[in-house]
């Protein structure tokens, strides 16, 4: 395996991993393809990426690759740079789930996939998705579309937020202030999707030769 | 007093006539054949020859690999995720019914909505089509080049001298030999354009142009050990016609102009290439650019169509991508070429991966780095095909015109046909198209919304 100058990269890493060591080789070479055959890489490093443009979103997901809470770190915050474990770290929270996997680690499983997306939300790291959290991926959303004034965007998230408080909470009086969604809430809303079947990257079968004859 | 001794002088003697056998050699074998436009054969027999020699060598790594019981790696050309066809509205609708159970024409957005843009995001993150057809395309087989094997490390003995004597031959007999050829067939450019450009404008100047040019060209080809195939030679373009090829190295210009005699187009460079260029202008009108009107694309333009219009002109020659892709796929044609009405000759270039990669990766390799990897490489081999010529329909304007051009190339190439701008290797994706996705998005999203609130 082509090996980064320094440790090797795939040392003991800190969670379990299933993915197979082919697939590994090829996210490794994807990563130094993005990091131009350096060590780490930065928030620049994505701008390389032609198809990324499109996605409106697009600030988010590179910035979830460098949220501290992410990359199981102790402290919180950005981190400036990530190495290729942090990559895998990333990769893992999109790995599909595994035949023999029980009903905690499911629910493991699950809980860690919903944590990624809430931690996109939740920009400000105070563990709640506030009222202007919302409003503002609502707008990244929907900001591609030039007729679209500040002020749809603005009441469409509103609304939403009311449904997800009427969700949360239950019917408010009319002095209840709706602090904003937590973890706990944002798990409520998603009770029914099964995320953990849909929120996975599936790799293509890796060819080799020599086994075949 | 230099004391020259006797066996001293006995070498400078065989190295003298070495090298005079050398030159002839050289000569007769290579510069005589190129000057009048035949061929020996001998690099189609190199070819060949080098043909089984790789054979051989791929089996030898998968035997050898399968006792050792490695598994080998078989590069994988078409990605390495599985992408979804879905689209954005099935899904989105598939996550709402699946969750609070509201259809999508009840509009507000949802919290899962973030979930699909996610997704995709972290897949073109892992792996996107447009960086990949820049990277050169992936072998199956082994060429005896180190810098294509990723197996390299299950060799056997045997394949290993193989090697060792390859980057001998590649490194000590061939480079030279190429520098050699080279070094000629330039300096014979510049001073048979410049001796021709001193002749009165007729016949006989465009008849010695045409012809030097050829001649050394020809040359070059042979620098390169070029083994080209044409086909439907009879396709070739004509006076005031613009000839448009897929470019995949600056080696395009070479195999083209040796087989036909065209006014290239171009920015004037510094150094060497601008030398060349200002000798090249002297026997025919080519037309070249300064950098500053480079920019200005009206006056490109016009420059362009008053050498189309005087029939008596040479045919030009561009490249409308604009830059090197890595010979797998055709990158979208800039228009510009297109709009000014003349004839367009289509022409498809592919190389044959085997003998050695053609594509110069511009933003890896300077142009000196890439000269030298090519003249390392065994040979470079390429089919030409000439399509027959194409005009603009009266209701079709410059870009479908140019993306008509463009599939028959990838067609006749076998080249796959991409949508994606070439530019985008080096500049950023243009606004226009980041626009789409979240139009579509806001669309569903608000459009309904806004029916609602009217009703």
């Amino acid at each position: 395996l082509p090996c980064a100058q320094g440790t090797h990269p795939l040392s003991p890493l800190s969670f379990p991993l299933t993915v197979t060591s082919e697939q590994i080789e090829h996210l490794h070479r994807r990563f130094k393809q993005l990091s131009r055959d350096q060590l780490t890489i930065r928030k620049e490093n994505f701008d390389s990426i032609p198809d990324l443009e499109f996605n409106p979103i697009r600030g988010k997901i590179v910035h979830a690759f460098f949220d501290k809470r992410n990359l199981r770190q102790e402290s919180d915050g950005l981190a400036d740079e990530i190495n290729f474990e942090d990559f895998l770290t990333i990769m893992s929270y999109f790995r599909p789930i595994e035949m023999n996997m029980d009903e905690e680690q499911l629910d493991r499983f699950r809980k860690e996939k919903l944590k990624f997306l809430f931690h996109m939300y939740d920009s400000d790291h105070d563990g709640k998705i506030t009222l202007q959290e919302y409003r503002n991926v609502v707008e990244e959303l929907l900001s591609g579309n030039p007729h679209l004034e500040k002020e749809s965007a603005r009441s469409i998230a509103d609304g939403a937020m009311m449904e997800a408080a009427s969700i949360c909470v239950g019917q408010m009086g009319p002095d209840q202030v709706y602090e904003g969604i937590t973890f706990e809430d944002f798990l409520k809303m998603w009770q029914g999707i099964d995320i953990e079947t849909k929120m996975h990257v599936r790799f293509l079968n890796m060819e080799t030769i020599a086994h075949c004859y | 007093m230099f004391l020259l001794l006797p066996f001293d002088s006995l070498v400078v003697n065989l190295l003298g006539i070495s090298i005079t056998v050398l030159f002839t050699l050289l000569l007769v074998f290579i510069i005589v054949p190129a000057i009048f436009g035949v061929s020996f054969g001998i690099r189609k027999v190199y070819m060949k020859t080098l043909l089984k020699i790789f054979q051989w060598a791929t089996l030898r790594i998968e035997r050898g690999a399968k006792e050792k019981n490695h598994p080998l790696y078989k590069p994988y050309v078409n990605g390495i995720i599985a992408k979804d066809p879905t689209s954005l509205e099935e899904e989105i609708k598939e996550i709402r019914r699946s969750g609070s159970g509201k259809a999508l024409d009840t509009p507000e957005f949802e919290l899962s909505d973030i979930f699909y843009f996610c997704r995709k995001g972290i897949e073109t993150i892992m792996d996107d089509e447009v960086t990949k057809r820049f990277s050169a395309e992936e072998l199956e087989s082994w060429n005896l080049l180190s810098r294509t094997n990723y197996n390299f490390q299950y060799i056997s003995l045997r394949l290993t001298v193989l090697w060792g004597l390859g980057v001998l031959i590649r490194y000590c007999f061939l480079l030279p030999l190429r520098i050699a050829l080279a070094f000629t067939g330039i300096s014979l450019l510049v001073t048979g354009t410049t001796v021709v450009g001193y002749l009165p404008n007729g016949r006989c100047k465009e008849f010695l142009s045409k012809h030097v040019h050829l001649m050394c060209y020809r040359i070059c080809v042979r620098a390169l050990t070029a083994i080209i195939t044409y086909h439907d030679r009879e396709n070739r373009p004509r006076n005031g016609g613009i000839c448009v090829a897929n470019h995949t190295s600056p080696i395009d210009v070479i195999i083209l102009a040796s087989d036909g005699y065209y006014a290239m187009v171009g920015q004037i460079h510094g150094g060497l290439m601008g030398v060349i260029q200002r000798a090249m202008v002297k026997a025919c009108p080519h037309v070249w650019f300064e950098r500053s009107e480079v920019k200005d694309r009206h006056l490109v333009a016009k420059r362009l169509t008053e050498h189309v219009q005087d029939k008596s002109k040479l045919p030009i020659l561009i490249f409308p991508e604009g830059t090197c892709i890595n010979n797998t796929s055709v990158m979208m044609f800039k228009k510009g070429s297109f709009e000014i009405g003349a004839t367009v000759y289509p022409v498809a270039i592919k190389y044959d991966p085997q003998f050695g990669d053609a594509f110069w990766n511009s933003s890896k390799y300077g142009m000196v780095t890439y000269l030298l990897r090519m003249m390392t490489s065994w040979a470079i081999v390429c089919s030409v095909w000439y399509l027959p010529p194409m005009t603009r329909q009266p209701e079709e304007d410059a870009v479908q015109f140019a993306n008509r051009v463009k599939s028959a190339i990838a067609r006749q190439g076998g080249l796959v046909d991409l949508l994606w701008d070439g530019g985008l290797k080096r500049e950023k994706v243009k606004d226009t198209f980041k626009e789409e996705q979240q139009k579509l998005y806001s669309k569903m999203i608000v459009g309904n919304h806004e029916d609602r609130s009217r009703s």
